[in-house]
């Protein structure tokens, strides 16, 4: 199905696309000017958890939707009793002919400090043809996109066959108060939809900035956080035992980095790894074969293990992410601890992994302990899976097919499994297929999301942009 | 190395064993009000983090005003508000120069939900006396400070002036009180001697008072900082690399190094004496220790003891840990810091060397870490301090007073493994001997653990033995 409508669109845009786009020329150079200092804004109003403000963001999003002649009625902002941890709900009214449609997107961003980065991660750096700053590439460009889309159909009066909810949220990246999770629960009715986009991602995988294929979310791995403790009854660090937290900590955490859970396949990662042995060639090409055979061949999994984004859509995952030990320079710890961060294949529960880690560990001493996502540590863990990939529905596959074949000639649109978890689990779980589209391209090696000197190839960002409004457009049309 | 000229001079004479004639209600007394400050002093939280030490030094001024002590005798002073020191002057008659008594007034910090008690708060349960600094050391500053008040109101006259100096900073910080007050004010603690009462000197046998370790040397103290860095990036898909593992990996070699035997003359005098104290294999092995060249397999025996390892050997160990900045992305640094206590005739330099050959990565970044908890990519040169010489004279004279508590007990020269203020005064020229007369179970050492406490036994013994001391050594 994929390969026949990529033709027939491919057709279709060769035959519409030229009028198009010199049309739309000045208005599209318009919007990427608005989208850069939407994204300048976002970036440079700091979100993170510790010091940062959510809510100041999604008030700077409303000011914009006000201005643009939103009704009041249509622009909330809404969230649990946390000050700083408002979302922003807009809704751009449509005809009515279908239920609505969510979009999806997060306002904070992880912790970044300044002295970690060659830039100030909380101003918007143009350089060598990158946007720099905490946020550029997760997520604020997407936000940017989504409001600077919006706030040009109104301009242009555009009507879609369904309301367009715009919810922009607290807390994706962790903190007490999750803005999807408390929306479904207290406001289901200002985000109930038939389904929903999550742009919380970048779609378009390139190599040395060649788009290579784009990547259709269609299912994730689940999040799970576990806090590995190792106490001791401490003491004077001039007469240090052989007991020691710290080493016990480190004995584990080795074990640890020497597992690899079992290699695993299901019905989006299966086909995701026949597109990517089309487009490999050599070893790598027959490696991928090779792990789709039954039994998979060993070897070929081991190799391709290697390379972290093939890995990461291989297995479970679980990775060391923090460490916390000690209390004075001149004392034997009391404590030692890790923070364990794991991406659960679809199908098992946080407690079948939080089972594995205590064998793989294989230290009575050392407790397992699942961190919610307030951050909170809790002795039970929920009974929470991943759920099997929401059906595909052709309404959303094939105006993306269109749209990214104009944009990006030639180049697949292939189901895929995220190895980062996002918002979707709370709209999955609540009955809300919901989709991972964003039209950002990344190269597959330079992803630098959540870590120091964070960035987005311009040229991506405002790519980025135009085929957001152009996939709006085409999904929502008459 | 200095002799102690001090030493002989007044100990040439009888003994004067005031204490002894004291009656049970002076007893009573005294031990009523070394527990009341105790009990003042615990519940003054001066951890470097939330606490105030210049509150606990205001509080003992203030006993001493009260005693009588003239203001001149009486000061506070340091860099900072928080870090006040007392200095205070009991007047004596002058025949010889005076004696320093250093006690240092902060504590290590104590996070109440590792405790069983309040840590800020004297329990007493059990027989024990439980609250952060009821070993190190607010008990032996309330010790210190009942025998000056008592010498005050009783009019005893010693031969020489006493200065007591209460300080900031010992465990940590940046604003250690005695190294400041030797800058800053050499003048007001100028001495011939001095005694750190930093130390818990009698480690018991089964529950026996039997040796009394005189220490008269000490192991360098050296914090070093191992640090990883790396790009990071998303948690989702992790690679090979990662700060953390890389740390783990040079902790765990860490954890399998040991750096090699050494004696030096305090050290070798303390296992010739406690082989005659001690039996079996564990007295061979001593005996073995001593000999030239040591016996490797007594060296290996011995070194199963924590106390035996660390009196012989340098010791390195991990003691904080730090790494990541978001559960969900991959740490960009990762960092521990080792605490090494270096044996005399070594510099921290060479040790930090000698770590960097140990975790055996060029990626492991190993610096020293300043007082002010600066990493630095060199560290000191200078050498751990010789040790300071034990005269008979000191040795007899402490014996003689503990036997009157303990009977049994022999004074025995003795390493400090810890580091104490006493690296100042000794750096200064001034003969320091450091000692706590506090009983305790060597296999329940909780100094800087949680539920730090004193036997209550232990802590009125020390105060009735360091009144008779401090009489006994100044009475002439």
């Amino acid at each position: 199905m994929t390969t026949r409508s990529r033709i027939l669109t491919t057709v279709l845009a060769a035959l519409a696309g030229g009028h198009a786009l010199a049309a739309d020329s000045a208005a599209d150079a318009a919007s990427n000017k608005l989208a850069r200092e939407l994204l300048q804004q976002l970036i440079e109003i700091n979100t993170t958890d510790s010091v940062g403000n959510v809510t100041a963001a999604a008030e700077a999003m409303a000011q914009r939707f006000r201005a643009a002649g939103f009704p009041a009625a249509d622009i909330v902002i809404v969230g649990g009793p946390n000050e700083k941890k408002k979302n922003l709900v807009v809704r751009l009214r449509g005809t009515g002919q279908h239920k609505p449609l969510l979009l999806m997107g997060h306002l904070d961003v992880v912790e970044a400090h300044r002295e970690d980065w060659t830039v100030d991660p909380f101003k918007l750096v143009e350089k060598d043809g990158y946007f720099y700053g905490r946020g550029s590439s997760d997520m604020k460009e997407d936000d940017a996109i989504m409001v600077a889309s919006l706030l040009r159909m109104k301009q242009e009066g555009f009507k879609p066959n369904r309301d367009l909810i715009l919810a922009l949220t607290a807390d994706e990246e962790g903190g007490c108060c999750n803005g999807p999770d408390w929306l479904l629960k207290n406001r289901r009715d200002l985000v109930d939809a038939e389904f929903a986009i999550n742009t919380d991602g970048w779609s378009v995988a390139s190599e040395k900035g060649v788009a290579k294929m784009f990547r259709l979310g269609a299912t994730e791995k689940l999040y799970g956080d576990y806090q590995l403790t190792v106490t001791n009854r401490g003491g004077h660090s001039s007469e240090p035992r052989a007991d020691n937290a710290i080493y016990e900590l480190s004995q584990a955490l080795i074990n640890l980095s020497k597992y690899q859970f079992p290699f695993e396949l299901n019905n989006v990662t299966r086909p995701y790894f026949e597109q990517l042995a089309k487009e490999a060639s050599g070893q790598r090409a027959s490696d991928l074969r090779a792990i789709l055979k039954n039994p998979p061949d060993e070897t070929a999994v081991q190799r391709l293990s290697q390379d972290p984004s093939v890995n990461s859509v291989m297995r479970t995952n679980c990775v060391a992410t923090r460490l916390d030990g000690g209390h004075a320079n001149n004392a034997l710890p009391q404590r030692a601890q890790a923070n364990v961060n794991c991406r659960i294949f679809p199908g098992h529960s946080l407690e079948d992994i939080r089972q594995q880690l205590i064998k793989v560990i294989a230290d009575q001493q050392i407790t397992v302990r699942y961190v919610a996502d307030n951050g909170q540590v809790a002795e039970v863990v929920p009974n929470r899976k991943s759920l099997p990939p929401p059906p595909l529905n052709p309404e959303v596959v094939k105006p993306l097919e269109k749209v990214a074949a104009e944009m990006w000639p030639g180049i697949p649109v292939v189901p895929f499994m995220a190895a980062g978890a996002s918002d979707a689990i709370y709209t999955n779980a609540a009955g809300i297929p919901t989709y991972g589209i964003t039209g950002i391209m990344i190269d597959v090696d330079d992803v630098r999301a959540h870590g120091r000197d964070e960035r987005v190839p311009v040229n991506s960002f405002y790519n980025g942009n135009l085929f957001f409004y152009r996939y709006l457009k085409a999904l929502t049309g008459p | 190395m200095r002799r102690a000229p001090a030493c002989a001079a007044l100990l040439a004479g009888t003994l004067v064993l005031a204490g002894a004639q004291a009656g049970e209600s002076t007893g009573a007394a005294s031990r009523q009000l070394a527990r009341e400050l105790l009990q003042q002093l615990v519940e003054i939280n001066t951890t470097d983090s939330v606490g105030n030490v210049s509150e606990a030094a205001e509080a003992m001024a203030q006993r001493f005003r009260a005693a009588g002590f003239a203001a001149a005798d009486v000061q506070l002073l340091g860099p900072s508000p928080k870090k006040q020191n007392l200095v205070v002057r009991l007047r004596g008659s002058g025949a010889h120069q005076p004696l320093l008594l250093l006690g240092h007034l902060d504590v290590v910090e104590a996070p109440r939900e590792d405790w069983a008690t309040d840590p800020f708060r004297l329990v007493e349960k059990d027989g024990y006396f439980y609250g952060r600094g009821t070993l190190d050391m607010k008990n032996g500053v309330a010790v210190m400070v009942t025998t000056l008040l008592e010498m005050k109101r009783e009019g005893f006259r010693p031969a020489r002036d006493i200065i007591l100096a209460l300080t900031a900073d010992e465990e940590g910080g940046t604003a250690n009180g005695v190294q400041w007050l030797y800058q800053n004010r050499p003048e007001l603690i100028a001495a011939e001697l001095a005694i750190n009462q930093d130390d818990w000197s009698i480690p018991t046998e089964n529950g026996r008072a039997v040796v009394f370790n005189l220490a008269a040397s000490e192991k360098l103290y050296a914090d070093f900082e191992l640090s990883v860095s790396n790009p990071g990036g998303h948690s989702s898909e992790p690679g090979p690399e990662n700060a953390i593992y890389t740390l783990t990996q040079a902790l765990d070699r860490l954890a399998a190094y040991q750096f090699p035997f050494e004696l030096n003359a305090v050290t070798r005098a303390y296992y010739q004496r406690r082989a005659a104290l001690e039996s079996g294999q564990r007295a061979a092995d001593m005996r073995a220790i001593v000999r030239e060249p040591p016996d490797p397999q007594a060296i290996r025996r011995l070194s199963q003891d924590i106390r035996d390892r660390s009196t012989t050997h340098t010791t390195c160990v991990p003691t904080r840990l730090e790494a990541g900045h978001a559960n969900n992305a991959l740490p960009q640094r990762a960092q521990a810091v080792v605490n090494c206590r270096i044996l005399p005739g070594h510099s921290a330099e060479e040790i930090r060397q000698q770590l960097q050959q140990v975790v055996a990565n060029a990626q492991v970044r190993v610096r020293y870490l300043g007082s002010d908890g600066r990493a630095l990519e060199q560290a000191p040169q200078a050498r751990a301090l010789p040790p300071t010489e034990v005269t008979p004279e000191m040795l007899n004279l402490l014996q003689q007073v503990a036997q009157q508590i303990w009977p049994q007990i022999v004074v025995i020269p003795f390493m400090e493994v810890g580091t104490s203020d006493s690296e100042y005064s000794m750096a200064a020229g001034v003969p320091t001997y450091t000692f706590g007369a506090v009983p305790f179970d060597p296999d329940d050492d909780r100094a800087h653990g949680r539920d730090e406490r004193v036997a209550v036994n232990s802590f009125y013994q020390d105060n009735e033995f360091f009144r008779r001391y401090l009489r006994a050594l100044t009475a002439r």
